[in-house]
């Protein structure tokens, strides 16, 4: 009776005050911006059903994977037998259930299998961090606090499972000696195995140590309960809801800023009428946490700190100081830290915004310029959490709010502005491409505008872009596809002068208002045109075309040339005669914003595998894909210090196959990809062609 | 203190140049206008000055001779951060013309200095910065690269040749400006922009100054012969036309 009153009072007091814990981690998550996600129930609910709770995304590192199921599903299976504890705790009686008979020696001795397959997965993970010393486990973010929580936590858990075992060995000598009050329920699997070691003990001492077990488990699960909302180990929670609200949409997209819309407008419309001031409370992009979603605050913590993320991150792997993982975990330390000034009371919120600490007090704009946006933490992150997210917020501050770019991107920002590309180059010369091809290979490139002029329409819009129109090498792969339009037969046109940016680089640098500026500009034109269907060689025009214009009421059918020359061989209207490559190995590079960004791995090795050579893959490819270096602005600045040039690592990795020809299907992926070959003074031996360009070779045309 | 930085509204660099009327008149059809960068970079500086809580400046003017075409500009100008702008509202013709008709306006303005850019990307006169302080009957300094205002003393600095001059300049002045004033043209943050819409723009009534001179014609470069390819072996062969056909050597 007595040890009921007090196990009920730890019971109630450890539940109080973990569910107060929860609460004021719930009201952290809600000082985020309010947005709502409320579609596509059922897809959310399926992504959780695989993804949290089928642990999918865990499985591409195969023995991290093994250990970490070990230890999720054994404690969820070992957590049953907390049932009968709580009830005999509650109750004062002894193994409650005993009274199912053989079938409890069964399951008693199932729970105590996982509770060994827990312990086991455990004392690996420790391994493997203090032994071996993993080395996503030692980044710079990973200091003494965070080692010693994923120790606590694994050493806890190795504790609270050998006392279950001692307890049931225990138990099972005592059911043996006589006088005592032990149920009959006999030897269970595993802690029988251990029995020797207490057999010869006393009747008192066996006693005391089975007691001392089941208290010292209970109060231990109780204290670990409540440490947990302390930890990382909180994604055993959060990791559910997380995945149920992440996002839905490719990758490549980024959340559209209506504040700048409105802003966009005013400067383009001149009869726009909403033009109060409601926008001079916004803070445009992030500064601090109040700047970010809930849905960001919730990514923060539900990180468990694996670092898959910052191991995978090409700007991480070459020496910068961006760490996706840490960016998480500053925004959880900062949220945390003013959070708890809030929840006390202790200041007003508006003396608050004075004295306390924001983001870039824990992130440096070094960190933020060295992402290239491609995406591989948030595809690596096991529970979806995205920090490309809350860098590009923050990027989006130091550009609009600050205007701190670094120096070569105002250039690009200018650039954009004043001539609609990236370069200093005249929209006067966007055709400049096509003009001596035009008469030496007699052949048409149909302008948008003559079309019209003449009342035609063309099936497709060829969108050149920048690079297609003024970068010399990709001049080529321009001029390849139109070969091979042209050989097609295919309706389609291009818009020539007035062609401008898509504004990709500029809305990856921060710079939402250009980006968007570009954007209505360019809707206009193609609407005007009644363009429906955009074939682009170029990932990054093709990633804003389909997933970003539709913000500004811009929706077409977007194909890249890569999906557009497979349809077309498969159909057989192109008819690779050539064996020009026949002795030759091709390695293909996958673009992030083909690749990651919108799931197209499959197109271009397609039209690779018609024609007639070895192919090889790199090491990490499709998903796992190294990104080029180029992407998220990093084309148009220096790279930030590291040890390494991410196109060099990239370009070593495609060396490494042996292939003759390292094959890519984006200007950008073409220029570092070149690039490195030089520097590795490859020239004469590795080519790097379009995948447009192998196939006009092969065809012979 | 307060700063005028004079803005040329000139066709970004980017710009296919052609002529209309005989080749006498500049075809502005098409043209992307932006702020002559000689101007911008003043205009950097005079915002890095009003910012530095060292120095006594706390007003920039902007002011610039143009038509209505040019007001884009001026909010650009506007929006990285100038108080106020002034346009004159005339067609900048020649450089005496504009010099004289900022002159005009300038006189009856207080202020500590008015930079101008030493040339505008356009025409490249260099002349409208020395004929305004002569019609200010103010000191001027030429190819300034550098200046400092600390409390009401103004140094500024020239880059010369194999050094740097640096002199002391009583207030008001005159400073004709050269790239290295600042370093990075600024771009216009959101809070520039929005605020650039209120700002004051007060168009003036341009003064009667004569024009002096007008454009006969123009003429373009001549384009660029094509590019002759000769083996890296065929030395010989480059030394003869460098010789022969090109002449210089």
């Amino acid at each position: 009776m007595f040890t009921s009153i007090i196990f009920i009072l730890i019971l109630f007091g450890a539940t109080v005050i973990f569910c107060r814990k929860v609460r004021k981690i719930t009201w952290s998550i809600k000082l985020g911006k309010d947005i709502t996600i409320n579609d596509n129930v059922l897809l959310r609910w399926k992504r959780v059903l695989f993804i949290a709770i089928g642990q999918q995304k865990i499985l591409q590192r195969p023995i991290a994977a093994l250990l970490h199921i070990f230890v999720y599903a054994g404690f969820i299976i070992v957590n049953i037998e907390m049932c009968e504890i709580l009830i005999d705790g509650v109750a004062g009686t002894h193994r409650l259930f005993s009274f199912f008979g053989g079938f409890y020696g069964i399951m008693v001795s199932i729970f105590e299998f996982f509770a060994v397959t827990v312990m086991f997965g455990c004392a690996v993970f420790l391994i493997r961090r203090n032994i071996l010393r993993i080395k996503r486990f030692w980044n710079k973010e990973m200091t003494l606090w965070p080692r010693s929580d994923a120790n606590i936590i694994l050493i806890t858990e190795l504790l609270l499972m050998s006392a279950i075992l001692i307890m049931n060995a225990t138990d099972s000598i005592l059911q043996t000696r006589p006088d005592s009050h032990y149920v009959q329920v006999g030897s269970f699997m595993i802690s029988s195995i251990i029995q020797p070691i207490f057999s010869g003990l006393p009747f008192s001492s066996l006693i005391i140590i089975e007691r001392f077990c089941w208290w010292f488990h209970i109060i231990g699960v109780l204290v670990f309960l409540n440490y947990i909302p302390y930890s990382k180990h909180f994604h055993v929670f959060l990791s559910f809801p997380n995945v149920y609200y992440s996002k839905l949409r490719p990758a490549g997209e980024m959340a559209n800023m209506p504040s700048i819309t409105k802003e966009v407008k005013i400067m383009l419309e001149e009869n726009y009428s909403d033009q109060d001031d409601d926008n001079e409370e916004v803070t445009f992009g992030a500064k601090t946490i109040r700047d970010l979603t809930w849905k960001h605050l919730m990514d923060a913590y539900t990180c468990t700190e694996c670092g898959r993320c910052t191991s995978s991150c090409p700007a991480n792997i070459t020496g910068k100081k961006l760490s996706p993982r840490k960016i998480v975990m500053d925004t959880r330390d900062n949220l945390e830290e003013i959070a708890d000034k809030l929840f006390n009371r202790k200041s007003s919120e508006k003396d608050n915004e004075k004295n306390k600490r924001t983001l870039f007090d824990f992130i440096s704009a070094e960190e933020l310029w060295a992402c290239t946006t491609c995406n591989a933490c948030t595809y690596e992150c096991p529970v979806n959490i995205d920090p490309l997210a809350i860098i590009l917020e923050m990027r989006r501050y130091l550009v609009l709010e600050e205007s701190a770019a670094p120096g070569p991107l105002n250039n690009t920002f200018s650039n954009i502005e004043n001539n609609g590309a990236p370069w200093q180059f005249s929209h006067e010369d966007r055709m400049e491409w096509a003009k001596e091809f035009m008469e030496k290979q007699k052949i048409n490139v149909p302008v948008m505008a003559d079309l019209f002029a003449k009342g035609e329409k063309s099936e497709y819009l060829f969108w050149v872009g920048s690079a297609g129109a003024f970068d010399d090498r990709y001049k080529n792969v321009t001029r390849a596809f139109v070969k091979i339009l042209t050989h097609l037969g295919v309706s389609y046109a291009v818009l020539g002068t007035e062609e401008s940016s898509t504004g990709d680089v500029a809305r990856r640098a921060g710079n939402e208002m250009l980006f968007q500026m570009q954007a209505m500009m360019n809707i206009e034109i193609l609407n005007g045109y009644e363009v429906k269907k955009i074939i682009t060689c170029d990932p990054h025009a093709f990633n804003t075309f389909k997933n970003e214009y539709p913000q500004y009421n811009g929706n077409y059918q977007v194909i890249h040339h890569t999906q557009f020359l497979r349809d077309q061989i498969e159909a057989g209207n192109l008819k690779i005669k050539s064996a020009i490559f026949n002795e030759k190995t091709i390695t293909y590079h996958d673009p992030c914003y083909l690749g990651r960004a919108n799931g197209e791995y499959a197109a271009p090795r397609k039209v690779l595998d018609f024609i007639p050579s070895e192919k090889k893959e790199m090491k990490r490819n499709k998903s796992n894909a190294l990104c080029c270096g180029a992407g998220g602005g990093q084309m148009f600045k220096e790279a930030e210090k590291g040890d390494k040039e991410i196109f060099i690592e990239r370009t070593e990795e495609a060396l490494d196959t042996g292939a003759d020809i390292i094959a890519t299907a984006c200007p950008y992926c073409m220029t570092m990809i070149t690039d490195g070959i030089k520097y590795k003074d490859k020239v004469e031996e590795v080519k790097n062609y379009d995948i447009a360009e192998i196939v006009i070779l092969s065809l012979g045309i | 203190m307060r700063i005028f930085v004079c803005l040329g509204n000139v066709p970004d660099t980017t710009t296919k140049v052609t002529f209309t009327e005989n080749n006498s008149v500049f075809n502005n059809t098409g043209v992307q206008w932006i702020i002559n960068p000689w101007d911008e970079l003043a205009l950097t500086r005079a915002m890095e000055l009003k910012e530095d809580t060292g120095s006594l400046v706390e007003k920039v003017t902007v002011i610039t001779v143009g038509t209505k075409s040019a007001e884009p500009t001026i909010r650009k100008a506007l929006a990285i951060g100038a108080d106020d702008a002034i346009r004159i509202d005339a067609e900048p013709t020649d450089a005496y013309a504009v010099a004289a008709k900022l002159a005009d306006v300038l006189k009856d303005e207080d202020f500590g200095f008015v930079m101008c850019g030493i040339e505008s990307c356009d025409y490249n006169g260099f002349a409208v910065g020395g004929m305004l302080s002569e019609f200010l009957n103010l000191p001027s300094v030429s190819a300034v690269s550098g200046i400092e205002v600390e409390g009401e003393k103004v140094s500024v600095s020239r880059t010369i040749d194999g050094g740097k001059e640096i002199m002391s300049i009583d207030t008001p002045f005159v400073a004709i400006v050269q790239k290295g004033i600042s370093i990075e043209p600024r771009i216009p943050a959101m809070r520039g922009i929005m605020m650039a819409r209120k700002k004051p723009l007060n168009v003036v009534e341009a003064s009667n100054a004569e024009i002096l001179t007008n454009h006969k014609s123009f003429e373009l470069p001549q384009p660029k012969p094509p590019c002759k390819m000769i083996d890296p072996e065929n030395v010989k062969e480059l030394f003869d036309l460098l010789q022969k056909e090109a002449k210089v050597i």
